[in-house]
């Protein structure tokens, strides 16, 4: 019920907010940073293609801070390597099959600790703050403190295959040998769930090893042996989303930062590209041999795939100018000595891509993959140490709690008209006096031939805005080179 | 700023906000001290006009305690009058305050001397209550008549009379500085004006009213505190119906006094319990109440919008923060705009259940909890019975009547 002085509130308030956006949009003037990525002189011109450049090539043409993140690390001895960058970017964790974990400041070489845990190693993940990463063992998940020393072992997440952090909820999951999938708390240190995903793998055992987080809503995505991806909460037994992907099992599967859109491939050969909003695949690809074994997204929507001992990165996958099926390639690395990879990651806020593999780690330049502009409220990769610790406080007052966690995540924003109606019903059953409130009524959509005419309109208006956008990020790009 | 970037904006800023509101329970601890002295129960207290620290309390046996509420110490006490210190009042310039009281005595002090008063003034009958006017050397009392005076003279100016009964209060407007309001014992509300002869307009309500305040930022605009247990602002352009009922107190309520940013005002009550309304709410944001204080006689909100201050009727003399989580001394830049941050977000997601629950909650004492729940009962089952009447009947002949439509009984001129 809308009363002039609720009207007048609403008034004021919608003129704050429209200050508060201005103002926003002008604090850009802050963003000092600008992407760049790697431009052909001429199009079209078979003989320059930048997916012929090698690393050597981009490391003897950039500057000298650059180039020294170009690098590599020779560890023959135990085995592929597992990799995790922090959240700022900053300190790079790896653990060896064979049970060698080391944590450094990629960037300084600093090393923190260096440590043979003499057991199996099936991941390993950093928590919240460079002074602490979980390792998934063969047995248990053991967490330790960045100097090396054994904090917890955490007897909840027995034979885990995978771990995947999300930040904001403080929750640490993994996925099971025995097919379940664990949430543990690491601030409080409670386990939140374990489910049973049920869902058989081709050799008798339930486990998956192919998961990836949706960082927009915090939902873990788990990809199956029959093709099947799903998408699972702590809220609930059953998975949120279950799709059919591939025809065959999944490899891999990765996910975007905002949570459009998402990546697969099966051992059927095929990268797929999905959009999450709608499930449905925008691109299908044909890639070599059987299928992408890791696939990663960059802050600014590159992906990189890794085909046993080579990685590609592919570029403007979801441009639908191309309809091609011909994958993008942005730029191609081979490991030296043949060595199959295990896992790749871009660093966020540089623009470096890091893959461990069977003989060690290697860090390469991947111009334009990184977020230029970093907000130091959120990650900050020139933290002191007291920033550190001040930040981390305030990262857990804000922990957002595991029932929070939905798919949609306006659903907060939005008035919530069932229980408006439920209420009022309750209370009308109890009180049979009590006067009918209003809602606010939904805008409804315009039927009749008016209304389909102002709808029409509206449509041509977005494809051509959304044309003359595309024009002008076309000129831009050609003046950039 | 890259939406990007931030990732669950409002899962987090309702968590911030569930934080922000717990906080403001856990440090929300308004009582500061109790000012002791007085030998018999407080009857009046007024601030002084032009010095924050300073307090003047009357109380029933005849003495009036000058307090400096800042260093919690009385500076002088005077043994003013025969009987009940009525109503004090100080002059706008702060050189000198009016007492009345039981003996039919108007007192006149001055600041320094707190042995003999400057002037005296014998009048006819007992007067309940004086105000002074906010810009020329005059002033009112109330009795059995309303009584405007000139500072100089012995005799009243002018005297308004409607009706035979008694009034209780009379109150200057501090804006519209020659209009003034006065309570009557017949229920009634009457409105003044200096520049005129007759009285201007009368209203009578259901029940007494003790007192009413003026709000100091808008002319227009007085809340009486009545005896039906609830407050009542009105607009004196349109004095048919009040345009708030402030409706939270489970007994009588004795005493109002407006915030000097017009926004909000304390009203205590004969229930042993203060509330603090905002001005365009129908109800109480806050509640204070001791298991030591007895049945409020007046309140006071301090000039520099911080404290609210209660003389009770076991002699004590009372202060209190006016935001009971506020923190008191010198707050640092990054302080203040973090309190900011979460005034806004308890605004924001008031409406959420969780949040509503905790904000709302309050301990309030025994016999006022059980006090409301019957209220409530009672409530319900007029509500019913009006609900089963209008359901039984031919439709439209039972309608919604406002409460605030059937309070005023009638109005003249």
């Amino acid at each position: 019920m809308a009363t002039r002085r609720t009207k007048k509130w609403l008034h004021v308030k919608e003129r704050k907010s429209k200050f508060a956006t201005r103002q926003a949009t002008r604090s850009e003037i802050l963003h000092v940073e600008e992407e760049g990525y790697i431009v052909p002189d001429a199009v079209d011109d078979e003989d320059e293609r930048i997916v012929d450049l090698t690393q050597a090539d981009i490391k003897s043409s950039v500057d000298i801070f650059s180039a020294q993140k170009r690098f590599d690390l020779q560890l023959p001895l135990y085995g592929p390597y597992h990799i995790d960058y922090t959240r700022n970017g900053r300190h790079l964790l790896l653990g060896g099959r064979k049970g060698h974990v080391a944590a450094f400041d990629w960037q300084t070489k600093k090393l923190h600790c260096e440590l043979n845990v003499m057991e199996q190693i099936n991941d390993v993940k950093w928590l919240h703050i460079e002074t602490m990463y979980a390792v998934a063992q063969r047995q248990w998940t053991y967490i330790y403190d960045n100097q090396g020393v054994e904090v917890h072992c955490l007897k909840a997440l027995d034979r885990s295959l995978h771990l995947e952090f999300l930040p904001y909820h403080f929750l640490l999951a993994a996925t099971n040998e025995a097919g379940y999938l664990s949430y543990i708390d690491v601030s409080i240190g409670k386990k939140v769930a374990a489910y049973n995903t049920k869902i058989a793998n081709g050799n008798g055992k339930c486990g998956t090893s192919v998961m990836c987080q949706n960082p927009s809503n915090a939902m873990i995505g788990l990809g199956h042996a029959g093709g099947v991806v799903t998408f699972w909460s702590p809220n609930q037994r059953e998975p949120v989303v279950k799709m059919l992907a591939h025809k065959s099992t999944i490899r891999s599967v990765a996910v975007e930062r905002t949570g459009t859109y998402m990546a697969t491939s099966g051992v059927d050969a095929k990268l797929k590209i999905w959009d999450l909003r709608t499930y449905k695949c925008l691109n299908e690809y044909r890639t070599a041999s059987t299928g992408a074994s890791t696939l990663t997204f960059s802050q600014k929507n590159l992906l990189a795939a890794s085909y046993r001992d080579i990685v590609e990165i592919y570029k403007d996958l979801y441009d639908e100018e191309s309809s091609s099926t011909e994958l993008p390639r942005y730029l191609v690395h081979q490991c030296p000595n043949g060595s199959s990879i295990a896992s790749i990651a871009f660093c966020p806020y540089e623009d470096v891509l890091g893959v461990g593999h069977e003989r060690g780690f290697v860090s390469l330049l991947v111009p334009g993959a990184g977020e230029p502009n970093f907000d130091a409220l959120e990650a900050n990769p020139y933290q002191t140490k007291k920033q550190r610790k001040h930040a981390e406080v305030k990262q857990l007052l804000d922990k957002i709690q595991p029932d929070m966690i939905t798919l949609d995540n306006s659903v907060l924003s939005e008035i919530d008209r069932k229980a408006f109606v439920r209420k009022q019903e309750d209370k009308q059953k109890e009180f049979n006096f009590v006067k009918p409130k209003e809602l606010i009524a939904k805008a409804e959509k315009k039927k009749g031939k008016i209304g389909k005419r102002l709808a029409r309109k509206s449509q041509i208006h977005d494809a051509k805005l959304k044309e003359f956008l595309q024009q002008k990020q076309l000129k831009r790009q050609k003046t950039k080179k | 700023y890259d939406p990007d970037l931030h990732p669950f904006e409002v899962a987090r800023e309702y968590t911030r906000a569930m934080n922000a509101v717990k906080m403001e329970r856990i440090f929300a601890r308004p009582f500061i001290c109790g000012l002791d002295g007085h030998r018999d129960s407080v009857q009046c207290i007024t601030k002084h006009s032009t010095q924050l620290s300073l307090l003047l309390s009357g109380s029933c046996d005849g003495e009036i305690k000058i307090w400096n509420v800042a260093q919690r110490v009385c500076q002088g006490t005077i043994p003013a009058h025969n009987g009940f210190v009525r109503g004090i009042c100080v002059m706008p310039d702060g050189e000198a305050f009016y007492s009345v009281g039981n003996d039919k005595l108007i007192k006149r002090w001055t600041m320094n001397n707190y042995e003999t008063p400057a002037m005296t003034i014998v009048g006819k009958h007992v007067f309940t209550s004086i105000d002074h006017h906010y810009k020329n050397p005059q002033y009112a009392t109330s009795g059995e008549t309303v009584s405007l005076w000139d500072e100089q003279r012995a005799q009243p100016l002018q005297t308004f009379k409607w009706g035979a009964d008694s009034h209780a209060r009379v109150k200057f407007n501090p804006i519209e500085t020659t209009v003034l309001a006065s309570c009557a014992a017949d229920r009634s509300i009457i409105l003044y004006d200096t520049r005129q002869s007759v009285p201007l307009r009368k209203i009578t309500l259901r029940m007494n009213s003790s007192t009413l305040a003026w709000n100091p930022l808008e002319a227009f605009v007085f809340t009486t505190a009545n005896e039906d247990y609830n407050l009542y602002s009105f607009d004196i352009r349109y004095l048919q119906r009040p345009f708030n009922i402030h409706k939270d107190h489970v007994a009588a309520v004795t005493d109002v006094d407006y915030s000097p940013t017009g926004k909000e005002f304390v009203s205590g009550s004969y229930d042993k319990t203060i509330r603090i309304f905002p001005s365009d709410k129908g109800h109480s944001r806050d509640i204070y109440h001791t298991k030591r204080m007895q049945h409020i006689t007046c309140v006071q909100w301090t000039a520099d919008n911080k404290y609210v201050i209660s003389g009770s009727d076991e002699m004590c003399l009372r202060l209190w923060k006016a935001k009971a989580s506020e923190k008191l001394g010198v707050t640092r830049n990054r302080e203040a705009e973090t309190l900011e941050y979460n005034d806004a977000l308890k605004e924001k997601f008031s409406h959420f259940p969780k949040i509503k629950r905790i904000a709302r909650q309050r301990h309030v004492p025994k016999h006022v909890y059980h006090a409301k729940r019957e209220h409530k009962t009672i409530q319900d089952s007029q509500k019913r019975h009006e609900a089963n009447a209008r359901a039984n009947s031919k439709p439209g002949s039972v309608p919604f009547v406002s409460e605030r439509s059937k309070l005023v009984l009638e109005e003249e001129e």
